[in-house]
């Protein structure tokens, strides 16, 4: 397929109205930011972006009622890891109906994509996805969040939890119950950012 | 005899069992309770496969194969029995895959995929509950998730002899359990955790320390001993996480012991040595095993033929000839026999597997000839100050407790070894040698069969094979080995040993050769 060629002559002079043109889009647009107040952008880090329900932010691990993890160290999210972020190590628990808990479990949040397999891959709903998306630090160390960060995460309250499995499945109540619990604890849907 | 088994047609030799003979055809009927190893028992009803003129169908493990059977392993009415067998299994299994060690590698979890896929008609509150986390040692029972195939009672019946296990209960309170939950105290502990096809019993020592599919399995010979049970190296990034049997009927069967078993650790062990030591005034100091090398090979030289040099039965055949054509360079003396394992080869010490010599290579040595000049001359060589340098292929000498007196008059020693030991202080100089798990290689059993290693993870630090520093060494005395790899080494060896003539690594393939039925042929 053959692209057709303009030529562009660039000598003539193009005259006064694209100046004009060029000027009222400019006037029409500070008169609606200044006016009107519509503008498109937001005064962030004050202002935060109101972000879907279902936003795929850094990763919360929930906890029992007794501040352990729920997490019982399947590896499940370490295997679907599309960008192997996730580190575990498993450890024994005294309750013979556990038996199994992660004493590490780290997730690099500078390799993670934020793909959200994890939260569909786990089978006891022991990690979730917060709506925190401001990811600073000054070390790469710092961003690799160990168990204790991922099980109290102090921006859960003012973010609210994001990516989480739909509840729609009824027959697991321990799915249920994650989710009140993350209510009680955190409010669930959290209060929305304002605008 | 000939049967059809799947509009397939098969030749057996009378007395062989559908299972087998459809093995043959390399097709797999599902199974729990039939093991190749262990008596037949035909419990677990999973193997059934519809026989033409028979109108229910059969148990493929326990019904041996007449002539002009024709047998369908995968028919309406085999799959709608498997189907049912399988959910009256999984009635009572407390479903607990997320932490069980055997998730991966499970036959239920396997075989629920293949043939299963129904829906659980049990609710998890109407299970019947039995005991979890038994402690028994080496092993940790869990009766929940056991499907009562008996497999491990055969074991401990036919194989150890020693009876521990067995049923407790009746209908679906039936448990597994061992008398007063005493611990499992034979050596044979850990096979009880590899024929258990679910998660009832598992190792203790490989609790919760990896996920199974994450593991990547080489094909290796446990050095445990001069049997040479075939064995699978289970690796990942580079550490071992575990060893376990692979079937071998020449051999081991589908067994090993659990000295065996533990021989991983140390290859991770944080004893390893990362690099060459000097022993000097000061300290004993590091230093690049490119000098270190240099330093022994000047020493070599100067030495002319008064050198010794010690060889090691944990070595493989290729590490023993590099070492050998280093000893022939020199024209130096030579022998391998510390504390004489030769005698103890043959000796079985618990009738099972274990023998009472614990070095897997000591035919190879004798096959290679390093039994040359003999140690107790060595020794003695050593004793009158006539030894200029000595070159020990392992630390073997260095426990023994007389070789502090022994080695006083001579002027350098130098030894290989993979770990740090307080012995070692008793060398001048020490190279870094690579583990049996990153060296490749072959062995020669007591029954003088060869068997092959392969490398499973890079040795860490400079350490490198023996044969490697053997070759290195020979390289800075102008008599250069013509080798690149281990196996280069292998057909050196075969071109100058009798015993070895003819073979290459290929042709001893995983499950090895017996070097006397080769000699027949």
């Amino acid at each position: 397929m053959s692209s057709r060629v303009f030529t562009v002559n660039r000598n003539v002079h193009p005259g006064f109205w694209p100046i004009i043109i060029g000027h009222w889009e400019t006037l029409k647009n500070l008169f609606r930011t200044l006016v009107l107040r519509q503008a498109s952008t937001i005064q962030y880090p004050e202002q935060k972006r109101d972000v879907s329900r279902r936003y795929r932010g850094i990763h919360i691990l929930a906890a029992r009622a007794d501040g352990t993890p729920k997490c019982v160290a399947c590896f499940l999210c370490a295997t679907v890891c599309p960008a192997e972020c996730i580190h575990i190590e498993a450890g024994e628990r005294p309750e013979r109906t556990i038996e199994k808990y992660p004493v590490r479990f780290e997730i690099d949040l500078l390799r993670c994509v934020y793909c959200g397999f994890c939260v569909d891959a786990c089978p006891e709903e022991a990690i979730l996805m917060s709506r925190e998306n401001d990811l600073v630090g000054t070390s790469r160390e710092e961003l690799i969040i160990d168990r204790d960060r991922l099980m109290r995460r102090a921006g859960l309250a003012e973010h609210g939890v994001g990516y989480r499995p739909t509840d729609h499945d009824l027959r697991r109540p321990v799915r249920i119950e994650a989710i009140e619990d993350m209510k009680n604890r955190y409010g669930l849907n959290g209060p929305r950012p304002r605008r | 005899m000939k049967c059809m088994i799947d509009g397939r047609e098969i030749e057996v030799e009378p007395g062989t069992s559908i299972i087998l003979a459809a093995q043959r055809l390399g097709i797999r009927i599902p199974h729990f309770c039939w093991h190749p190893d262990l008596s037949v028992d035909g419990n677990c009803r999973m193997c059934v496969v519809e026989i033409e003129g028979s109108s229910k169908p059969q148990t493929a493990c326990s019904t041996m194969v007449t002539d002009g059977m024709v047998v369908h392993t995968d028919s309406p009415q085999v799959r709608k029995a498997r189907r049912a067998t399988l959910e009256l299994l999984l009635v009572n299994h407390p479903i607990d895959c997320p932490v069980c060690d055997q998730a991966g590698e499970c036959y239920l979890q396997d075989q629920y995929m293949e043939h299963g896929l129904h829906d659980a008609r049990i609710s998890l509150d109407e299970k019947v509950r039995k005991r979890k986390v038994v402690d028994l040692g080496p092993i940790v029972l869990d009766a929940e998730r056991c499907v009562l195939c008996s497999r491990c009672i055969r074991f401990e019946r036919e194989v150890t002899g020693t009876n521990q296990l067995g049923f407790v209960g009746r209908g679906d309170h039936t448990e597994i359990a061992a008398f007063d939950n005493r611990p499992i105290s034979h050596n044979y502990a850990g096979n009880l955790a590899d024929v258990c096809p679910v998660g009832a019993l598992l190792s203790r020592d490989f609790r919760f320390r990896m996920r199974v599919w994450f593991l990547e399995s080489t094909p290796s010979v446990c050095p445990g001993c001069s049997t040479g049970c075939n064995i699978f190296i289970d690796h990942r990034d580079g550490e071992i996480h575990r060893l376990r049997p692979r079937r071998n009927v020449s051999v081991n069967r589908s067994w090993m012991c659990d000295l065996g078993r533990a021989l991983y650790k140390g290859a991770g062990a944080p004893s390893r040595l990362l690099g060459a030591r000097l022993r000097s005034e000061d300290d004993r100091g590091m230093i690049p095993v490119g000098e270190a090398l240099d330093l022994l090979s000047s020493r070599l030289r100067d030495a002319g033929e008064d050198v010794a040099f010690l060889a090691s039965p944990q070595a493989t055949n290729e590490d023993l000839f590099a070492f050998q054509s280093l000893c022939d360079a020199v024209s130096g003396m030579l022998d391998f026999r510390v504390d004489d394992p030769q005698d103890r080869m043959a000796v079985l010490e618990d009738g099972v597997l274990l023998r009472a010599d614990r070095n897997p290579n000591t035919r190879g040595c004798l096959e290679l000839g390093l039994g040359r000049t003999g140690v107790d001359a060595i020794m003695s060589a050593c004793r009158a100050g006539r030894v200029k340098a000595l070159l020990l292929q392992g630390p073997e000498l260095l426990r023994t407790p007389a070789a502090g007196i022994f080695l006083e008059k001579v002027p350098f020693v130098a030894v290989m070894a993979e770990n740090d030991e307080p012995a070692l202080a008793r060398a001048h100089l020490v190279l870094p040698a690579a583990a049996w798990t990153e060296n490749e290689g072959t062995f020669v059993n007591f029954a003088r069969r060869v068997q092959r290693i392969e490398r499973a993870i890079e040795p860490p630090g400079e350490s490198r094979p023996r044969w490697r520093l053997a070759s290195d060494l020979l390289a800075r005395l102008s008599r250069p080995l013509d080798a690149t790899t281990a196996w280069d080494v292998f057909r050196l060896a075969s071109r100058s040993t009798a015993a070895f003539s003819g073979l290459e690594h290929v042709s001893i393939g995983e499950s090895g050769l017996d070097l006397d039925a080769i000699k027949e042929s």
